[in-house]
């Protein structure tokens, strides 16, 4: 380390602060550069009083089955299909397998066809239920939640709109068979569905830029080549 | 007793971390290529932005920064901090910009995920999120698998002399070759080698699992990318569960597993070397640990009745095992479901696979099998000095590409490493056991962040609390870079705020 004049402290301080300036610009430029639209959106309001599954624990109806413990039979009447979401299979597994079931959620991804049935992914999260995917607004709720279902191929055929970048897919209700372990398949959390049908068709969004974007990214892009070609000369004349 | 730096020793330090954000800057432009192929302007434009602000960085910084004074070790091992506390900031400009990120916290807590491969995210609406955007996500990952220092500054500097300990600074131990460029330029061979082959049986199991050629090209890449460099970003929400397919889990394997092998292994593979995948001692330690692991995972889930036949089970035990032991984070089952169906022992295996980690000088993170084993070999040798006669002279063995002794020393630098370890996990549990979360799923997503694991309980999420957030940022890099990186730039601040002149 040092060997010539030590940096005074408040030389050093100063540095830091303007370091911590610079970034500051950064993430303020890119903020307002993120697009020409507020945090307004059309999603659903946040729900009051939601248990925060990781740190409240979820009371299932039937007994979890931890180490050593005899699983308890469904006891709930299995002609029944209550309608449940994803958040809610995947807390109490056990309580729903095998039971019928219906869900809604949007088709992501792809369809993937198999031999004599097509996987879906079918997303029932905030973004795919409203119809607002991001970022077509600000209005941020968190990752995505849905659940794989296994559908007939006539019943897959009425998809026409995937859900992926720029574009809302189908949103399909499925009546059906939860499994927490299809031994069939070897998949785990899965919906066999019984009967399915489009309930809100898929369609393409828009998403807005701000129109300052293009206008500072190409004068920083003027800003970068200047600074090469003057580096350029700078190190021929050293 | 400290001495204050001079001015020399910093411009030194900000000129290296300076050529890293040049070379982030100019890598940004192979998702530029993405977001132009897909027509995705918006996005073109933010790496575009982003870009040209690394680069004018990077310029700037040769222009001004320009010293006499020689690189040392403790300015590589402070520059080799700062640069991986900087590239996050350049990385994160075009994620935040793509408005899947609540705020450019989350967007940096990305970028050192990618860099570092840990593979937790914190994207909004992941399963909508363009192709560039989602792309350099993966990318970042096959970036910082390699080294992100190590890569640029052989890339851009001609000093190839004095980056060795830039190289060890990296979490980087063998050097392979005789020097440091030769050894970087035989890492990224067998990160391009495996990357054709590996893509390549990945188009073809995603394309029969029922994607179109064109998107399963794209998904092929991106699993590529996530796998060999051990990261676990996935392309969709649901991360390899997605496909439904086993031929896809199991290329995936075989990829995750050569990811965590250490380059030097990879050497002795090419050089025809064979056996050495057999008598290595990191090999067997971590093949050992898989079995053992395994079994107990299995027993575990027998036990809660998770899995009532025998394809599910080995299936999902086995993909799970091997994803957490090389640190990758990929999953065929929601994280949900460790802590929900899969008991208590099975989810305590994972953490443990995690934990322990791939080997050393690989792009796998933990603890590493190399020090476990020497740890094991000392503990025998400690146990056979007792019971033989106090006269008799004990000596272990341990083979690294050569039979080699174990000495004293070794022992001691390995367990005061697993130590360091330990502690860096405990130190992101209790945080989270202060914010309120069960011990169970704070060890989880603890361990998940320090070790690179990336599997997670869902702990690690857009609504996560700020300081758990920068908990978790700060664990990451401190696990990538082990320790000694970040000791060095903490004594540098320190010194120049309270060093002596």
């Amino acid at each position: 380390m040092s060997s010539g004049t030590p940096t005074s402290r408040p030389v050093f301080l100063a540095y830091v602060a303007l370091a911590l300036l610079v970034v500051t610009v950064l993430i303020g430029m890119a903020e307002l550069l993120r697009q020409d639209h507020g945090p307004t959106s059309p999603l659903t309001p946040a729900v009051e009083g939601e248990v925060d599954y990781l740190r409240q624990e979820v009371v299932c109806p039937l007994a979890e089955g931890r180490e050593g413990e005899e699983r308890e039979a469904v006891l709930i009447d299995p002609e029944l299909t209550p309608e449940v979401n994803s958040n809610q299979l995947y807390d109490c597994p056990q309580t729903w397998d095998g039971r019928r079931i219906r869900y809604s959620g949007e088709v992501v991804g792809a369809l993937l066809p198999r031999k004599d049935a097509v996987w879906a992914q079918l997303n029932d999260d905030v973004y795919a239920e409203s119809g607002a995917p991001l970022p077509t607004h600000r209005d941020f709720r968190g990752g995505n939640a849905g659940i794989g279902v296994l559908l007939a191929p006539d019943m897959a055929a009425a998809v026409n709109w995937i859900g992926g970048p720029a574009k809302h897919g189908d949103v399909m209700e499925v009546i059906g068979r939860f499994q927490r372990v299809d031994n069939a398949t070897g998949e785990v959390a899965i919906i066999r569905a019984e009967q399915a049908q489009v309930v809100r068709d898929g369609r393409a969004v828009e998403i807005p830029v701000s129109r300052a974007r293009p206008i500072i990214a190409v004068l920083a892009a003027l800003m970068a080549t200047v600074m090469t070609v003057a580096e350029r000369r700078a190190r021929r004349r050293r | 007793m400290l001495f204050r730096p001079d001015s020399a020793d910093f411009r030194l330090i900000l000129l290296y971390t300076a050529r890293v954000v040049f070379g982030i800057g100019l890598a940004m432009a192979v998702p530029l290529a993405v977001a132009l192929a897909h027509g995705e302007s918006a996005d073109a434009w933010s790496f575009v932005l982003a870009g040209s602000i690394g680069v004018t960085v990077g310029r700037l910084a040769e222009m001004t920064l320009q010293t006499r004074r020689q690189l040392d070790a403790s300015h590589a091992l402070a520059s080799v901090a700062m640069s991986w506390l900087t590239a996050p900031v350049i990385a994160g400009i075009p994620l935040f910009m793509s408005g899947h990120y609540a705020s450019f916290l989350d967007a940096y807590f990305e970028g050192m995920s990618g860099f570092a491969t840990i593979g937790l995210t914190l994207a909004n609406d992941l399963d909508h999120m363009t192709r560039s955007v989602n792309f350099w996500r993966h990318f970042m990952q096959f970036i910082g698998g390699q080294g992100i220092v190590v890569i640029v500054l052989t890339a851009f500097s001609s000093g190839a002399g004095r980056l060795g300990t830039l190289y060890s600074g990296e979490g980087r131990e063998d050097v392979i070759l005789p020097n440091i460029v030769r050894t970087a330029r035989f890492i990224w061979r067998v990160a391009l080698i495996y990357g054709v082959i590996g893509t390549g049986l990945l188009w073809i199991t995603v394309t029969l699992a029922g994607l179109s050629p064109l998107n399963a090209l794209y998904h092929a890449g991106n699993l590529f990318m996530a796998a060999f460099d051990t990261g676990g970003f996935a392309t969709q929400s649901t991360s390899v569960a997605f496909y439904r397919s086993q031929l896809v889990e199991g290329v995936l394997m075989v990829i995750m597993t050569a990811g965590a092998f250490s380059f030097a292994l990879h050497y002795q593979l090419w050089q025809g070397r064979r056996e050495e995948l057999l008598r290595n001692t990191e090999t067997r330690t971590v093949f050992t640990s898989t079995l053992v692991l395994l079994s107990i995972m299995v027993i575990g889930l027998v036990r809660t009745g998770t899995f009532d036949q025998f394809y599910p089970l080995y299936r999902h035990a086995l993909f799970n095992a091997i994803s957490a032991h090389t640190t990758t984070g990929l999953s065929t089952v929601p994280g949900r479901l460790f802590v929900t169906d899969w008991g208590a022992l099975a989810p305590a295996v994972l953490v443990a696979a995690m934990g322990i980690g791939g080997m050393a000088g690989s792009t796998a993170g933990g603890i590493k099998g190399i020090r476990i084993g020497l740890v094991l070999k000392g503990l025998k040798g400690d146990v056979r000095r007792v019971l033989l006669p106090e006269d008799a002279v004990v000596v272990e063995t341990y083979h690294a590409q050569s039979r080699q002794i174990l000495t004293s020393p070794q022992v001691r630098d390995a367990a005061l490493f697993l130590l360091l370890w330990l502690g860096l996990y405990l130190s992101g549990a209790l945080m989270g056991l202060f914010y309120g979360y069960p011990l169970e799923e704070a060890l989880f997503e603890s361990v998940a962040a320090a070790s690179s694991g990336g599997l997670s309980v869902g702990l690690a999420r857009p609504d996560l609390e700020a300081p758990l957030k920068i908990t978790y940022i700060l664990q990451m890099v401190v696990g990538r870079l082990e320790f000694i990186s970040i000791f060095a730039l903490a004594g540098y601040l320190t010194s120049a705020v309270r060093g002596r002149v």
